[in-house]
């Protein structure tokens, strides 16, 4: 059982491979990361219209990252969720959105986009210093040159979905209570 | 021997089979034991590893999707609660290693590269490769390496079950050796009792049944079988017995049949010469008879001469005759009561023509008095003579023969006693023997036909009487004795003859018997005479006085009621005359009343008897008054 187990996930793991092989620049890793963050991430059954509904990932403010991330989850799916990629132009539509990144925006905009998310229930990820301090859910860090991130669980709380210890376990840097 | 041999191999049997069943039974449960574990363990540890891979690969997926090289070695270092696990590492997807994790103590670190899924036992570890797998995407691979201790845990487990093996053995041994005793000792004692019974062929040892089972049937059947052939060998014992009896009878009368024949051979012999002896004789006699004018005087011989030479044909044939008749239960004796001396007479004057001839010196004693026996007085007369003609043969001429007659108890011995040549002491029981004689090589005019004691025995043997010889050896004489009951007349009906019997060992006495009742006084003195005592009889007062003073008795009895001078005046005459004044005077009377005693007490009577007196009273009276001189 677990070799045909094992055969079946080669041929996923070698496709996989095939996709990871490209250039690791920070982009491609921050999208690796935002992708794979949706595997760690609960959202309540309220947030989908039904249980097929597909996860969408808003990109705010990093056009380059939308579109490295839609091409990295062309195909893929989350569970049975579809992965859909939106570019936003504002922050009027965030709403819709199921996880948020927030590219370089000035702080202000970077502020009210948090807010609005938190409303619409959708988890922000954003790449500033102080992201987490902003309200930020998850913000990446280059720490050693390498992209770690640290993540707030108050935020979390207050965005209404539950990370899940795994992902808690790799974060550089977990933020318990309020700043 | 070989019973002995398999006394203790039995047991031993009994022990081999318990231990080998039990060791046997034990080896198949540790093989099971063994075989079983050996399964069990390869696949906890397998499923164990299995799980372990799962558990691992699960925490450690998010470490792989974001890189975190520190979580995922953390995550591994982890297995250090685990010492059967020597080394762990995670790959990533792309196939570099992306975190390990080595125990102190492991040996072989791990492989550079992934391999396929698996899981394989190598040596003493085993390994496995297991994708990290999540959100059906391949995140990377983790490997462990985990202690295969199948050699050392069989080690243990043998050594384990050896020693339950070895420990279960022992008390198998031990508890065998006190139950096998059950089982084996039935049998051993029967085995014993059968070696026993081979060496000792004693058949009467039984085996005792102890138990109930197969063992108890066979000491049934064994004890059966000894009894049966216990019975048997006695059988055969007892007739074999009884066949050497029979032979050894069977053998003895033919010996004595081949005696009787010799000696009837030798008895025709002597017969023929004994008969013709006499003839010779007998034809000179005639021829000196028929010659003419011979001498009175020589004729007065001849004829003398074919007289005497007649009479010894004619006893030697009455001799035959009688043994013949005696042979042939035909001798019927004449018995009446004789006095013994008139037998001796008439046995005297027979054998006294030999005698004289030999010039013996005869003596005769009797006793003092009359003896009577109950006897047919020619038989008796020819035992005597042929006992004196015995004498007279084996005696040399000028010898000594005496007839001695005497009383001895209640029989009266006769003994024929001479100074002849005597018996040998071998001889002694053969004597009586018919057709023996003592010295076959006596001259022809001894000799005899060996009849003469045969013929005497039978007859004294025939008056219930007993006829024995003694000798002091040869050269010493011989005496031949005969023994004969004495009996009393019976002349009055009160006489108590079988009172006799019991008189024995008594002392003789002299005693007046003074009564006018003339049976019963005769009657009484017959058997006190009969006794040995010396009687006198009177029948008056007068006439006992008279006699009393010469006969000095020692017992009177006297009538009272005698005429002319009664029984009173005449005891006191008796006290006052000096020969009887110690003597004891019994009164004999019809009148029994106290003042009769008292008037015979005071006439100087000892002792009272009353009419009829019994002999056994006087008997008594005997033993109780003592003899006063």
């Amino acid at each position: 059982m677990l070799g045909i187990a094992s055969a079946s996930v080669l041929v996923s793991a070698a496709e996989a491979v095939s996709q990871l092989d490209a250039p690791a620049t920070e982009g491609t890793v921050k999208a690796a990361f935002l992708y794979k963050f949706l595997s760690y991430i609960d959202w309540p059954a309220a947030a989908f219209d039904g249980p097929d509904s597909p996860l969408v990932m808003g990109v705010l403010g990093a056009d380059q990252m939308a579109d490295e991330l839609a091409d990295l989850v062309q195909g893929r799916t989350v569970g049975r969720r579809r992965v859909q990629v939106r570019k936003l132009q504002d922050r009027s539509a965030v709403s819709g959105s199921h996880l948020l990144f927030i590219g370089a925006l000035p702080t202000e905009r970077t502020v009210q986009a948090i807010r609005d998310a938190k409303a619409a229930g959708a988890v922000t990820v954003t790449e500033v210093p102080a992201g987490l301090a902003l309200g930020s859910v998850i913000n990446f860090l280059l720490v050693d040159d390498r992209v770690r991130f640290e993540i707030s669980r108050e935020a979390a709380e207050q965005t209404r979905v539950s990370v899940s210890s795994g992902l808690l376990g790799v974060a550089y840097r977990v933020q318990s209570g309020r700043p | 021997m070989t019973i002995i041999a398999y006394k203790g191999s039995l047991r031993r049997k009994v022990m081999f089979l318990v231990l080998a069943s039990t060791f046997t039974a034990l080896f198949v449960a540790a093989a099971a034991l063994v075989a079983y574990e050996i399964v069990i363990y390869r696949n906890a540890l397998r499923s164990d590893l299995i799980t372990q891979a799962n558990i691992l690969s699960h925490a450690s997926a998010p470490a792989l999707a974001f890189d975190d090289r520190k979580a995922a070695t953390a995550n591994l270092a982890l297995l250090r609660s685990r010492p059967d696990i020597l080394a762990a590492a995670l790959y990533t997807a792309r196939g570099a290693v992306f975190a390990t994790y080595v125990q102190d103590t492991g040996g072989k670190t791990f492989p550079l590269l992934p391999e396929p899924d698996g899981y394989v036992i190598a040596g003493d570890s085993a390994q496995l490769f297991h994708r990290v797998v999540d959100n059906s995407e391949v995140l990377g691979t983790l490997y462990l390496r985990a202690r295969y201790q199948l050699r050392d845990r069989l080690v243990d487990y043998l050594a384990i079950l050896l020693g339950v093996i070895g420990a279960s053995l022992l008390i198998t041994a031990l508890l065998s050796r006190n139950l096998r005793s059950a089982v084996t000792d039935p049998i051993l004692s029967v085995a014993a009792a059968a070696h026993d019974v081979i060496q000792n062929r004693d058949f009467s040892a039984r085996v005792k049944r102890t138990t109930d089972d197969e063992v108890g049937v066979l000491v049934d059947a064994f004890n059966a079988m000894l009894v049966e052939v216990g019975g048997r060998a006695t059988e055969l014992e007892t007739s074999n017995r009884n066949l050497q009896h029979e032979m050894a009878e069977r053998r003895a009368a033919e010996a004595a049949l081949r005696i009787a024949d010799r000696r009837k051979d030798e008895f025709l012999a002597t017969l023929a010469h004994e008969l013709r002896n006499p003839l010779a004789p007998i034809a000179n006699a005639l021829v000196i008879l028929r010659t003419p004018n011979v001498p009175q005087s020589v004729a007065e011989q001849a004829r003398a001469m074919m007289e005497r030479q007649m009479r010894q044909l004619v006893r030697l044939v009455d001799d035959l005759l009688d043994i013949s008749r005696i042979t042939t239960d035909r001798l019927v004796l004449k018995r009446q009561v004789a006095a013994l001396a008139d037998v001796i007479r008439n046995a005297v004057e027979t054998a006294r023509p030999v005698m004289d001839a030999r010039r013996h010196e005869l003596a005769v004693q009797l006793p003092d008095h009359v003896v009577h026996v109950d006897a047919d007085p020619t038989r008796l007369a020819q035992v005597f003579s042929n006992l004196l003609n015995n004498a007279a043969k084996y005696t040399e001429p000028g010898g000594h023969i005496l007839i001695d007659a005497r009383l001895q108890g209640t029989d009266v011995i006769v003994e024929v006693r001479d100074d002849g040549i005597g018996i040998a002491d071998e001889m002694l029981p053969s004597v009586f023997e018919m057709f023996v004689q003592v010295d076959t090589s006596l001259e022809r005019s001894q000799s005899g036909l060996g009849v003469g004691l045969s013929l005497a025995r039978r007859l004294v043997e025939m008056h219930g009487g007993k006829l024995e010889a003694h000798s002091a050896g040869l050269g010493h004489g011989s005496v031949f004795s005969v023994r004969l009951p004495v009996v009393v007349p019976e002349r009055n009906e009160g006489a108590a003859v079988p009172a006799l019997a019991r008189v024995h060992g008594l002392p003789l006495y002299r005693i007046l018997l003074v009564d006018d009742n003339v049976d019963f006084v005769t009657s009484m003195g017959a058997l006190l005479g009969a006794l040995g005592h010396q009687v006198r009889i009177v029948h008056d007062g007068p006439e006992a006085l008279l006699l009393a003073a010469d006969f000095h008795p020692q017992f009177v009895f006297l009538d009272i009621g005698l005429p002319g001078m009664d029984g009173y005046q005449v005891a006191r005459r008796l006290r006052e005359s000096p020969g009887t004044r110690d003597a004891i005077l019994v009164a004999v009377t019809g009148w029994g009343q106290e003042k009769d005693r008292q008037r015979a007490k005071e006439a100087g009577f000892d002792q009272h008897l009353v009419k009829p007196v019994e002999f056994s009273t006087i008997q008594q009276l005997f033993k109780a008054l003592a003899p006063r001189t």
